[in-house]
């Protein structure tokens, strides 16, 4: 029994040895490709969500649709190489980027101070806020609608997440990997209400029957953006040069009215656009 | 690594771990139930019911857990059977481990010749006592290792609980990781939090092995 007792130590030591050892080294070094690099390999790899209807989806014939996807469309044609479209969840944007898994995450990524010390975000393409939709027979107005033992459907990795766990700690939070289990379990009658993007909730109520967005904004108002890897400087510059001359022919209008004018309608147009990179206030007037 | 970051982790990883073994466990549990109800049914050749249990055996054994969590989780709502998100974790890993364990006890009864039982009755001993005295002891003594097996694969398995908003030990880990962006302190707690969870179990099974096959051993 001795003997068995002394092995069983040993082993236990090793395997949580071997255990540490292993995880740690594999996210030690950046790894980001260059705007040289990129345009030699003549493909880039752009993080997208592939079930976020409608910035970035995929639609019935397999291909990548969505407002994300027009841009993610025209920076392939301008950087002049193929486009290789990899899915994400929210939750592992910033770990395709660390670790070089995609060159820019072109995902609805809310611009936000946390998330900016670990990768690098190029000028903002639209605004965003959060908001919160519920079922129209319980309407949630305030988050002091929300009941001590109620349930609120949030998307793990997203900005609503991150807002409710430091300003409303008291609300109980049913977290979900994607967007489309977060959709069927607010379906289903899991939670209370969802919080999310402002724009994806809106966009939730309008496509389905019987949901209002009893809180159409929450928090502060923020911006959305394309990221590159902490560092990235060729690319992250390429990006925002980008950026500004897309503004000039308008081009996030037209990107708008292509994918999600169906949605919104046209009264969403100017609070949601952000051309050339010039958020409200500096806004450089274009018609 | 930064050990503040761990440091304050760990009350999180903590309440991940004994929901995972809250769940885990009860989903062991049922898995034994299950798989002994399956294993009588087919020693006592019950028809009708011999049927249904291969039926199940097969469907359960041949979708992955994942599937499985979703219909439970998911698909049952929508014709008004609700159930909540813990029970569909317990009742899964349950039917899932049903089907392995039920597996594990026949293959553990195979292993006996037939002759033996023929020995023990024809020496004056009842049914029942050929069973317990001779049969049994044989027969977890050679399923014992696929039952560990099996336990250690459900444990593991709660990893795929995310979908159905469980915070186990993974969801906890990629929640964090989301929020946060602390890769490496998330990913080497959750290694160090599983081996916590897991080595114990494999450490007992294995004395329960020896303990029970003593008479291979010689100890």
């Amino acid at each position: 029994m001795k003997k068995i007792r002394k092995n069983t130590v040993i082993a236990v030591l090793t395997a949580l040895g071997l255990g540490t050892a292993l995880v740690s080294p594999v996210f030690a070094d950046e790894n980001f490709r260059t705007l040289d690099e990129i345009k030699e390999s003549g493909t880039v790899n752009i993080g997208v969500f592939s079930d976020k209807s409608p910035f970035g989806y995929v639609d019935e014939n397999g291909e990548y649709q969505g407002y994300d996807v027009y841009l993610a469309e025209r920076l392939g044609e301008d950087l002049g190489v193929e486009i290789n479209y990899v899915s994400t969840e929210a939750a592992n944007r910033i770990e395709y980027l660390q670790t070089g898994k995609v060159d820019i995450i072109l995902a609805n990524f809310t611009v936000t101070p946390e998330r900016a010390e670990e990768v690098d975000f190029a000028l903002p393409y639209m605004n965003v806020a959060l908001g919160v939709v519920s079922p129209e027979d319980a309407v949630i107005e305030s988050l002091d609608d929300i009941g001590e033992d109620d349930q609120v459907i949030v998307i793990s990795g997203t900005t609503a997440e991150t807002y409710l766990v430091k300003n409303n700690p008291e609300i109980k939070l049913q977290k979900y990997d994607a967007y489309a289990e977060a959709k069927t379990a607010f379906e289903n009658g899991n939670g209370v209400a969802w919080a999310n993007d402002n724009t994806e909730v809106i966009a939730f109520s309008i496509e389905n029957e019987g949901y209002v967005v009893g809180i159409p904004s929450l928090g502060s108002a923020d911006t959305i953006a394309p990221a590159v890897t902490k560092g990235n400087e060729t690319l992250l510059n390429w990006l925002n040069d980008e950026i500004v001359s897309l503004g000039e022919e308008n081009f996030f209008h037209a990107d708008y009215e292509a994918t999600l004018l169906d949605t919104y309608g046209a009264d969403y147009e100017d609070t949601l656009v952000i051309e050339g990179g010039a958020v409200s206030g500096s806004e450089t007037e274009a018609e | 690594m930064d050990m503040n970051v761990i440091l304050s982790y760990i009350p999180l990883y903590r309440d991940a771990l004994l929901l995972t073994l809250r769940i885990g466990w009860q989903g062991v549990f049922w898995a034994l139930v299950i798989g002994l109800g399956c294993t009588l049914i087919r020693q006592l050749h019950i028809p009708v019911l011999q049927g249904v249990v291969t039926v199940y055996v097969e469907l359960l054994r041949n979708t992955p857990l994942l599937v499985q969590l979703f219909f439970l989780y998911f698909a049952l709502p929508k014709i008004g059977v609700r159930i909540s998100a813990e029970v569909c974790g317990s009742l899964g890993l349950g039917l899932l481990g049903g089907a392995y364990m039920a597996e594990t006890f026949r293959s553990g009864l195979d292993n006996i010749a037939p002759v033996q039982e023929e020995s023990a009755l024809s020496l004056g001993m009842s049914r029942f006592q050929t069973f317990r005295y001779v049969i049994f002891p044989q027969a977890a003594a050679s399923s014992m290792p696929g039952i560990v097996a099996n336990v250690v694969f459900l444990l593991k398995e709660t990893s795929v609980f995310s979908v159905i908003s469980l915070m186990d030990l993974m969801f906890t880990a990629k929640d964090l990781i989301g929020m946060y962006a602390k890769t490496i302190e998330c990913l080497t707690l959750l290694v160090v939090f599983y081996l916590i969870m897991l080595l114990p179990v494999s450490l007992l099974g294995t004395v329960l092995e020896r303990r029970l096959r003593y008479a291979e051993f010689g100890n």
